[in-house]
């Protein structure tokens, strides 16, 4: 099968976040990365665009999306101080969504930097 | 960490003829640091490359990074604040007390060495690790350092820069920063923001049992933070976003599969000296992206009617 080379590909494994990685996929995994330290070749080589888990889980059972999104809403809305926690692997553009909605909730918003 | 006296880490490549890492282990925890940034890099200014330049590496053992050390001064655990105040001194030509000195681990020789050295230096660079920022003293230590690094500029020019761990934590600091007016624990709930480390930083809130409910994204407390915050998040309802089934997801009431950052996430990452940097995913999940659901959660919240009384407009006006 023809694989696809990703080029400047970045490694959000560490802080260095280096952006010259050469990656070499085809539709499910990486099978290749250029440049990467061992950590970045583990990180790259370790997530997959398989379907390996539930779209998502209510009280352990599997559920849509829409359904586990509406329930998320309902207990943060009637939470009277709910977090928002993590916020380290992902992208800054979820980073402003998950302020925004930490601030129509009421709740705090805290990051790994806190420990 | 405002005020801090920094650059960027091109700046350091091309410039930096002492590196200093104190309470990190970059070998092993930030392989390319070496190559890619600091040492071996040629750089404008620095013609020759790893021979230019002198690092020097402070840490309570000895690391594989001390290999890669021109100097390494082991120090004795929880001593670093002592031996930052004795180079401060030091660096401002005041005297210390040898006995002092010695229960830092270091000789007054070694660290009137490491001062000379430092204000000596062309451009210089205190890297810090959680070595430093983490142990007795926590942000004492770095308010240390990087007094330490503001000061030497008197003399040269020099900088300071935390090493920061994983994923995009910088990003978060500058996102919070940006949104907020301040980089962590921001707590919202009385509908502007609020500040106080210790008071609203989770593992408080969490081991006082604060929060009703919570949403974790892009980290894993269900197998990191200490056991009586991880049992207080089991009883509350707590929401879980994740590529993958986490330990937290297994202790919450919702869990969302989401894309990977950075695998088949597209966005924007903070590197460690708060240049941001795109992502270009490779593949192409079969899983929304946590910026999706977070959006979706906001909508559905926002349907409903809002919890803080709005003040009515006056008829005066
Ligand atoms: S390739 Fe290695 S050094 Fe570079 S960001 Fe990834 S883990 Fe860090």
């Amino acid at each position: 099968m023809e694989l696809t080379i990703t080029k400047n590909a970045t490694c959000t494994f560490c802080g260095c976040v280096c952006d010259d990685i050469e990656l070499h996929s085809d539709t499910e995994r990486i099978v290749e990365t250029k440049r990467a330290c061992i950590l970045g070749e583990s990180w790259f080589r370790n997530h997959t665009a398989e379907r390996l888990y539930p779209d998502a889980l209510i009280d352990g059972e599997p559920a849509t999306v829409d359904e586990a999104v509406e329930e998320a809403a309902e207990y943060l809305y009637n939470a009277h101080m709910p977090l928002v926690y993590g916020l380290s692997n992902v992208t800054c553009e979820t980073q402003r969504e998950a302020v925004a909605l930490a601030e129509m909730i009421g709740g705090v918003v805290d990051s790994h930097t806190s420990l | 960490m405002g005020g801090k006296v920094t650059c960027t880490l091109g700046e350091v490549k091309n410039r930096a003829d002492l590196i200093i890492y104190w309470g990190g282990n970059p070998a092993e925890c930030h392989p390319r640091h070496f190559t890619k940034y600091t040492l071996t890099q040629k750089g404008k200014f620095i013609p020759k490359g790893r021979k230019d330049r002198t690092m020097i590496l402070v840490d309570i053992r000895e690391t594989p990074s001390a290999k890669a050390a021109d100097i390494f001064l082991q120090v004795r655990p929880n001593k670093d604040f002592e031996v930052l105040s004795a180079l401060r001194a030091l660096v401002k030509g005041q005297r210390i007390d040898a006995a002092r000195a010695a229960e830092t681990g270091l000789t007054v020789e070694q660290l009137q060495d490491f001062a000379d050295r430092m204000k000596q230096a062309r451009f210089g660079v205190l890297f810090f690790g959680m070595g430093l920022s983490m142990t007795r003293g926590k942000h004492m230590n770095s308010a240390a350092l990087l007094s330490l690094a503001a000061e030497l500029n008197a003399f040269t020019k020099f900088v300071a820069m935390p090493m920061r761990g994983h994923g995009n934590v910088t990003g978060g600091d500058v996102i919070m920063r940006w949104t907020t007016g301040y980089p962590f624990g921001v707590n919202l709930s009385r509908g502007y923001p609020r500040f106080n480390p210790g008071e609203f930083s989770t593992v408080d809130l969490l081991l006082r049992g604060d929060n009703d409910a919570a949403l974790i994204l892009g980290a894993d407390p269900g197998a990191t933070m200490p056991q009586p915050a991880i049992d207080h998040l089991a009883r509350i309802p707590t929401i879980t976003l994740d590529p993958k089934v986490t330990h937290t997801s297994r202790l919450s009431r919702v869990h969302i599969t989401t894309a990977a950052t950075g695998i088949s996430a597209p966005g924007t990452v903070y590197r460690m000296d708060e240049i941001p940097l795109p992502l270009r995913p490779p593949l192409k999940s079969p899983y929304p992206t946590d910026e999706e659901v977070v959006r979706r959660i906001y909508k559905a919240v926002a349907k409903k009617p809002m919890w803080l009384p709005l003040l009515e407009p006056t008829a005066k006006g």
